[in-house]
């Protein structure tokens, strides 16, 4: 198929010597003989959003680059300090060890638990995994908006690698947590935590608790990106949610009313939490439950297929702010 | 736009470029604009209007005042419906004032901005090129080069293969393992440049690109970038510089005002774009 390209009659002379701004183009061909244009010769259209399965396909395709800026990411988070990734240790501990002074030795909030210490450390850091997670989600459009603006990917990779870049913080975390928990074991009046093969659960736990908080991300990046004043509301919602998970203290002895209990005790972040409390400490109020592991696995599934449908759904309006 | 433009003039003795294709109007078209419209979201920025107010009552006044620092989003309309078609083997040039849409332009082309209204159809993946790309100044460049090349959709192998390359190339030596705040900006552009030249596209698309670094560097980008372009099926070349948009394109197009003004021969409109520049400048 022949079409003239479309180019301006010459008419040159006239402006070339006065110097006036020439009327606008008016295209040759109209919109339709455009698009026929483009689909004879098998264009592809830019900047809209492509199909779910292409979609799918070309994020898994860039999942080393996910990989390689959430290292990056985690990695530079220390480096502005003389003792550089040593950080990685000490942050966590200087935090377990506020709470263990407060919550250990001060307050009392955690009646019932045989070692308050590891319940309330425990608690902490998997809500702080989660509590930053949700965060730098929420910024992962407007953050990287220099990468977004120069090189094409498709966008759910930010808030992926954001999730990612945080859970290579908590890993060290991790490993500082369990070190306090055990510790605190042998310290007068707290129950000993043991090490057993229930520690091993740890794993899916928090692998679960990824995907979750990933699911997370893709919800608030994309009310964040499309509306940006959200972001001042999210602290908010942490808030509540920190106090309504019994992240420092016991739900089921300090809410008496049936409704509330129900619902304060199933919902996602009080499930992980139980989670991971019940993989690690030997408590008889915290006993390994099934029903919790499906839970667990119902909001992880739910939250990442629904959250990364959502994302996926605004693809074409990342960017343009 | 975030990037500070720059305006830069390249001395046309300083050129030694490729003379640009001929191109049949019959060659496969590599890309369709289509009544292209991109509209800003900006935040912050509202005029508050206190030099133009009238004489209100106080509570009107409060309620004024109250409103002018709330909501203080505008739109801009960077670029005003523009279509064009582009074929295989043209080298397009781009002119325009400071602020005329022209990076805007290229990047809504290259699907780095999705358009307001209109449509874009490309052939293949296009890449842009520019100083602009900036990438993460926390990060070392050896990091910055990875992440740019897998961005960019080579395999970590391929960057491994190219990183010499890329690290010769900028003639940044050592300063590749400090993190890229500490860079000077004539080195960060130089290895952003370096990065983004180390693939091939289907589609080229150079922003200001030649305005990089010292005289012997934008020779060996000038160099590299005509070695691009043999590859790519389609180079587009946005430029103050009139000298090289006239050395290296073979059509040009005149953006103002984000409307398309004029698409022709290089030649007639520079000279067209020439004689408003000309008379812009006496006016002023």
């Amino acid at each position: 198929m022949t079409v003239p390209t479309q180019r301006k009659a010459p008419a040159p002379a006239a402006s070339a010597t006065t110097g006036a701004v020439p009327a606008p183009v008016t295209p040759s061909l109209t919109s339709d003989q455009l698009r026929h244009l483009a689909e004879t010769h098998g264009l592809k259209q830019m900047g809209v959003r492509p199909p779910l399965r292409e979609y799918v396909r070309n994020l898994w395709a860039r999942r080393q680059f996910t990989a390689v800026l959430a290292r990056s990411k985690a990695y530079a988070r220390n480096q502005t300090n003389y003792l550089g990734q040593l950080w990685s240790l000490l942050n966590p501990a200087l935090n377990a060890l506020t709470y263990v002074l407060i919550f250990g030795f001060i307050l009392n909030t955690t009646k019932g638990v045989g070692n308050h210490i590891a319940f309330i450390v425990l608690g902490t850091f998997t809500f702080r995994f989660f509590d930053q997670s949700v965060a730098a989600g929420a910024k992962s459009i407007s953050s990287n908006m220099n990468l977004v603006r120069s090189v094409h990917f498709p966008r759910a990779v930010l808030p992926t690698s954001s999730v990612m870049s945080e859970l290579f913080t908590a890993l060290p975390a991790t490993i500082v947590m369990l070190a306090f928990a055990f510790g605190s074991g042998f310290l007068p009046d707290m129950d000993s935590i043991p090490i057993t093969w229930q520690w091993l659960l740890l794993v899916p736990a928090m692998a679960l608790l990824w995907l979750f908080n990933i699911g997370c991300a893709f919800f608030v990046a994309r009310w964040v990106a499309i509306t940006p004043d959200l972001n001042n509301v999210i602290p908010f919602v942490m808030r509540l949610l920190m106090y309504g998970s019994g992240v420092i203290w016991t739900i089921s002895t300090h809410v008496t009313n049936e409704f509330w209990l129900k619902i304060l005790d199933y919902q996602p972040v009080a499930v992980f939490l139980y989670l991971v409390r019940s993989c690690v400490m030997d408590d008889p109020t915290i006993p390994q439950s099934p029903a919790r592991w499906v839970w667990g696995a119902i909001w992880a599934v739910s939250f990442i297929v629904v959250g990364f449908l959502l994302f996926w759904r605004g693809e074409e309006r990342y960017g343009r702010d | 736009m975030t990037d500070a433009e720059i305006d830069y003039e390249v001395d046309a003795e300083d050129l030694t470029l490729a003379a640009p294709r001929e191109i049949r109007d019959d060659a496969k078209p590599s890309l369709v604009v289509d009544d292209l419209h991109i509209t800003y979201r900006v935040f912050g920025g509202k005029k508050l209007g206190t030099a133009t107010q009238r004489k209100d009552s106080f509570v009107r006044k409060l309620l004024n005042q109250g409103r002018s620092h709330v909501g203080s989003v505008s739109e801009v309309k960077a670029v005003k419906g523009i279509s064009f078609v582009a074929r295989h083997g043209e080298s397009i040039g781009i002119v325009g004032i400071n602020g005329s849409g022209k990076s805007t332009l290229l990047r809504a082309v290259a699907g780095l901005i999705p358009p307001t209204k209109g449509s874009v159809y490309v052939a293949g993946e296009p890449s842009l090129l520019g100083v602009n790309a900036v990438l993460m100044g926390d990060l070392s460049g050896e990091r910055n080069i990875m992440i740019g090349g897998l961005a960019l959709g080579m395999t970590p192998q391929e960057v491994e293969a190219s990183f010499d390359d890329i690290v010769d190339f900028s003639g940044i030596g050592n300063f590749v393992y400090l993190p890229m705040k500490a860079y000077s900006s004539g080195m960060a552009a130089r290895l952003r440049f370096a990065i983004s030249a180390s693939a091939v596209p289907d589609i080229l698309m150079i922003d200001e690109a030649l305005a990089t670094g010292d005289a012997t560097f934008r020779n060996k980008s000038t160099e590299r970038i005509n070695k691009i372009r043999e590859q790519a099926g389609t180079v587009f070349l946005v430029s103050h510089s009139l000298a090289t948009v006239e050395a290296m394109c073979s059509r040009v197009l005149w953006v103002h005002q984000g409307e398309l003004v004029a698409d022709g021969p290089a030649k007639e409109v520079c000279a067209q774009y020439k004689a408003f520049v000309a008379k812009s400048r006496a006016k002023s």
